[in-house]
């Protein structure tokens, strides 16, 4: 029996299709005044039809109902939902510390479902990738719809994770290329020695929804410690003696919750949203399990 | 308040092995890289001040700190630490233990004996030892044994506590102090043990150079037991005569059984009321030899076991075999007149090879071989040098008897006074009784001028001199006359065992006279054993029957010496023993305890000495407890912690995994 080819390495078709079929729920919309696929607030000129509102001179006239007018003898103007485009902004963490368990893996698989429910959205879709501070960053900006699969793919394919640039640094770098407005994914472990609430601010600022996904290797989740140990960082190259013993971990946990909680308040308090997952759980659980029981995506 | 001390303080050098451990440890201590993805986190729980307090940083260096803890503890054990005794510390220590009879008792079915108990306290003793500290244990009964010399081997003085067993004999300490007071001459002993149930003699005429501490063991209160067993001769047959006494605590009924060569003869119930006594009488069905047995079986709680059985062997009954010339009518006569005699020489009749009592004037009849030889006119040669015959001496006329010994058992109720003596032998110039008592006699009965009666005690044999023709004086016509013959034949009867016999009682036998310098094999039974049955309670052995007691024998070989006398026979067990010449059995004799003593179990509260009373030690005796055992203990509990830690997999932090 022949098989469909797949479309790329990352992923399998059926993750791919399953996406098509889903878009993503901001909590507030953030578009362009440009015509997009998404609905704005306000009234705008698409076949769905919103309210009435009286006439006021100057109004086009061809928005008159003039079945109303006939009615009523007075005219009112009918309104039609606006729909403006949602930019969906990809800030995928490439630095060293993502080579760790399945983080870097996931974290494009994700970035690939997510880029590939705007393309199906007619949504323009911008992806950015930084590694190292000395690099340039890598981008792809402005997808727009299937036919922008193939780029997409090359795209996260050729993306290798190494480097120091934390996930600030790379929003920030991110931030230089982007002008838009919509939501923005970052995906990271977002361990870093850097302020998560300037970062998230910025993005905030810039008219982005931040939505935060904090990948964490199985190790980074529940670490062991058999005897003492000198750590050395993965990115810097810093080290540092711990001693096993004690309650250690158990602190160490409590730190890595209260990170978790920081991240989600820091979202929260702009807008925005934050899970974290253990890189160990498939895309399939993340994605379609629980961000969407979560009512990220619909 | 007392603090522990140090037996060997020196050995504290070995804590500065502290310090290369310390070294050590940090020097090889070398962490393993381990890359990980950031430190963001670890960096904030490294500075967290949890991590940093006191506590966290002791709990981090678990490993070292159980390596300290190890190496304190094996040091502080090669200290000997100990915890001081209260009193001060006895350099050279005797331990008398009590081993009589009374030890062996229970204050309860299935209880351990008192003898148990004095061990635990001894054993307790032992393990207190110090280094400089030495032990000596003597065991205690009718006579002192001692079991160790002064020793700090615990291991000597264990094994020697092991194989003590009970001498069912009576309580004699006097040995034991006296052993102790010969060995204070030797080493300083400040102090002496007694482990005793203070069932013990009251007063001990001693003077002791030492403090005693009494420790009294907690005393068994209910026996029954013989306290007394004897049979004297009746109509051709023997009366065997036995006291059973109650101890205060005994309450119960006891069937007494008696044996006549281990057939039951009669059986009978007994009630004693507590502390009473009843005296029994059985008759014996044999003129022969006859192995007598009395047994007690006590229906209710009885301490002592050895107390309940009494052993007597009844000679054969026959007439006494006297021996006395036919020119001597007048002792005839008075013998003649004495029933169960037999009188040599007759004319129908020959001489037996075997005189029980000689009475004769005659050189020659004085060396035959009899239990009681009494001459008459005959000086002994080896009196001659002191004392001149009645018919040498120069105006030897009529004497009278000045004094004469009472209580002596040929003169006791022989009335001597103004007894008129021709002939009576005179001193030699110079010389006085005591030259005669010098010689080996003893002055039974004088005269003025010189001894009238004297005896000796050779080799069992007793031998009386009547220096004085009693021909030639009034004595054959007082009423004395006759009682002193029949004096003569009871002592011989008695020393024949035809008139009388008793239980000896254990201990050492007395003096047996045999031929001398034979050699004898003595076949006796053994003292009880202790049994350490399977649940761990030790009881005495079961009585032996008088046919399995052949089974538990214990055999000696002693030789006679050079006038026959069987002597230094230790029967330390109730039962029969019989003595050998080569397969041949030539005489036997019963033993039994026959202690009022031990059977009352009366406790004594005082030891009361010469100079000073000793109470019974209220408290346990303070001994330094050895505490190294302890940190030996504590030393292996670390080094298995250590290994623990060493070996332990790492404990998995509790993580809340996604999703939530």
């Amino acid at each position: 029996m022949a098989t469909a080819k797949q479309l790329t390495a990352i992923l399998e078709n059926s993750s791919l299709a399953k996406a098509e079929q889903l878009r993503l729920a901001p909590r507030f919309r953030k578009t362009n005044r440009m015509r997009g696929e998404h609905l704005a607030g306000r009234g705008g000129s698409s076949t769905e039809f919103e309210d009435f509102r009286d006439y006021s001179p100057g109004d086009d006239t061809r928005y008159v109902d003039w079945n109303i007018f006939a009615r009523l003898h007075r005219p009112y103007l009918k309104l039609y939902r606006h729909e403006e485009e949602m930019h969906i902004v990809l800030i995928i963490d490439a630095s060293a510390s993502m080579k760790f368990g399945e983080k870097f893996e996931r974290a494009r698989q994700l970035a690939a479902l997510f880029a590939v429910m705007g393309l199906m959205n007619m949504e323009p879709v911008s992806i950015f990738a930084l590694g190292s501070r000395n690099e340039a960053t890598h981008q792809i900006k402005r997808l727009r719809g299937r036919t922008s699969f193939r780029k997409l793919f090359e795209f996260l394919e050729n993306i290798t994770p190494g480097g120091d640039a934390e996930i600030d640094y790379t929003i920030d770098a991110a931030l230089r290329q982007h002008a838009g407005r919509g939501v923005v994914i970052c995906l990271s472990d977002f361990l870093t020695f850097g302020r998560l609430d300037h970062a998230m601010s910025r993005l905030f600022g810039a008219g982005l929804e931040p939505w935060a996904i904090q990948l964490l290797s199985a190790e980074e989740y529940e670490p062991t410690l058999e005897q003492d140990a000198r750590f050395v960082d993965s990115e810097t190259g810093d080290t540092l003696d711990i001693t096993a013993g004690g309650d250690l971990m158990g602190i160490y946990q409590q730190y890595r919750q209260a990170l978790e909680r920081e991240l989600e308040t820091v979202c929260r308090q702009r807008g925005g949203r934050a899970l974290s997952f253990s890189s160990a759980q498939s895309v399939q659980q993340i994605m379609f399990e629980t961000l969407r029981r979560k009512g990220w995506i619909r | 308040m007392s603090w522990p001390g140090f037996a060997s303080l020196s050995a504290a050098w070995f804590l500065l092995l502290l310090a290369p451990l310390v070294i050590f440890y940090f020097l090889k201590l070398r962490r393993p890289r381990v890359e990980v993805s950031s430190l963001a986190l670890w960096r904030q729980v490294i500075s967290d001040s949890r991590v940093n307090s006191p506590f966290q940083k002791f709990q981090r260096n678990l490993l070292l700190l159980a390596q300290i803890l190890l190496l304190l503890a094996l040091v502080i054990a090669a200290m000997q630490p100990f915890w001081p005794a209260s009193a001060q510390t006895a350099r050279y220590l005797p331990v008398i233990i009590d081993v009589s009879a009374s030890m062996e008792g229970v204050d309860r079915a299935g209880a351990v004996t008192r003898l148990e108990l004095a061990k635990q306290e001894a054993r307790k003793l032992i393990d207190g030892l110090m280094s400089d500290q030495q032990l000596s244990l003597i065991a205690a009964s009718d006579s002192a044994r001692r079991l160790t010399d002064f020793t700090n081997d615990q291991r000597v003085l264990r094994a020697a506590l092991d194989q003590l067993t009970i001498a069912e004999a009576t309580s004699k300490l006097e040995d034991a102090f006296r052993m102790a007071i010969a060995l204070s001459r030797t080493v300083p002993v400040e102090t002496v043990v007694l482990l005793s149930d203070g069932n013990v003699p009251p007063q001990l005429d001693l003077e002791l150079p030492f403090r005693v501490s009494f420790q009294k063991l907690p005393a068994a209160t209910a026996n029954v037991g013989i306290t007394e067993f004897n049979a004297r001769r009746s109509r051709g047959a023997w009366d065997v005569f036995a006291r059973v006494e109650a101890s205060s605590g005994y309450t119960g009924l006891t069937q007494v059984e008696f044996f006549e060569n281990g057939e039951l003869r009669s059986s009978e119930s007994l009630s004693l009321a507590p502390g009473a006594a009843e005296r029994l009488v059985f008759r014996t069905t044999s003129a022969e030899i006859t192995e007598v047995t009395l047994r007690l079986v006590p229906d209710s709680l009885d301490a002592l076991a050895s107390d309940n059985e009494a052993f007597l062997v009844t000679p054969q009954v026959r007439p006494l075999v006297v021996y006395c010339p036919p020119t001597m009518t007048t002792f005839r006569h008075a013998l003649a007149a004495m029933g169960d005699t037999a009188i040599f020489p007759t004319e129908s009749t020959p001489t037996p090879s075997s005189i029980d009592l000689v009475i004769s004037d005659q050189l020659a009849d004085a060396e035959r071989d009899a239990r009681v030889v009494v001459t008459v006119a005959l000086l002994p040669a080896d009196l001659e040098p002191l004392v001149l015959a009645g018919g040498d001496a120069e105006g030897s006329g009529l004497a009278e008897v000045t004094d004469w010994m009472r209580t002596d058992p040929l003169l006791r109720h022989v009335q001597l006074l103004d007894v008129q003596i021709g002939g009576a032998p005179v001193l030699k110039e110079g010389q006085s009784d005591r030259s005669v008592e010098a010689a080996g006699y003893q002055v039974v009965a004088t005269a003025a001028n010189g001894p009238l009666i004297v005896s000796r005690n050779a080799g069992g044999q007793i031998r009386y001199h009547i220096l004085f023709p009693t021909d030639r004086s009034t004595l054959p016509f007082r009423v004395g006359f006759p009682i002193l013959v029949a004096n003569a034949v009871d002592l011989a009867m008695n020393l024949a065992g035809l008139n009388e016999t008793k239980a000896l009682r254990t201990g050492v036998l007395p003096p047996i006279a045999l031929k001398p310098d034979t050699r004898y094999r003595i076949v006796g039974p053994v003292a009880r054993e202790l049994t350490a049955p399977a649940n761990g309670e030790l009881k005495l052995a079961k009585p032996a029957t008088s046919a399995s007691r052949s089974v538990a024998t214990r055999t000696t070989e002693i030789t006679t010496d050079e006038q026959g006398q069987l002597s230094g026979v230790a029967a330390p067990a109730v039962g029969t023993y019989q003595i050998f010449e080569g397969t041949t059995l030539v005489r036997q004799v019963g033993v039994a305890l026959q202690s009022l003593q031990e059977t009352s179990l009366f406790v004594q509260g005082d030891l009361r000495f010469a100079e000073a009373k000793v109470s019974a030690a209220e408290e346990k005796l303070s001994v330094e407890t050895p505490l190294w055992r302890w940190f030996a203990w504590a030393a292996l509990a670390f080094l298995l912690w250590e290994w623990w830690l060493f070996q332990k997999p790492p404990i998995p932090a509790k993580a809340q995994v996604a999703p939530r």
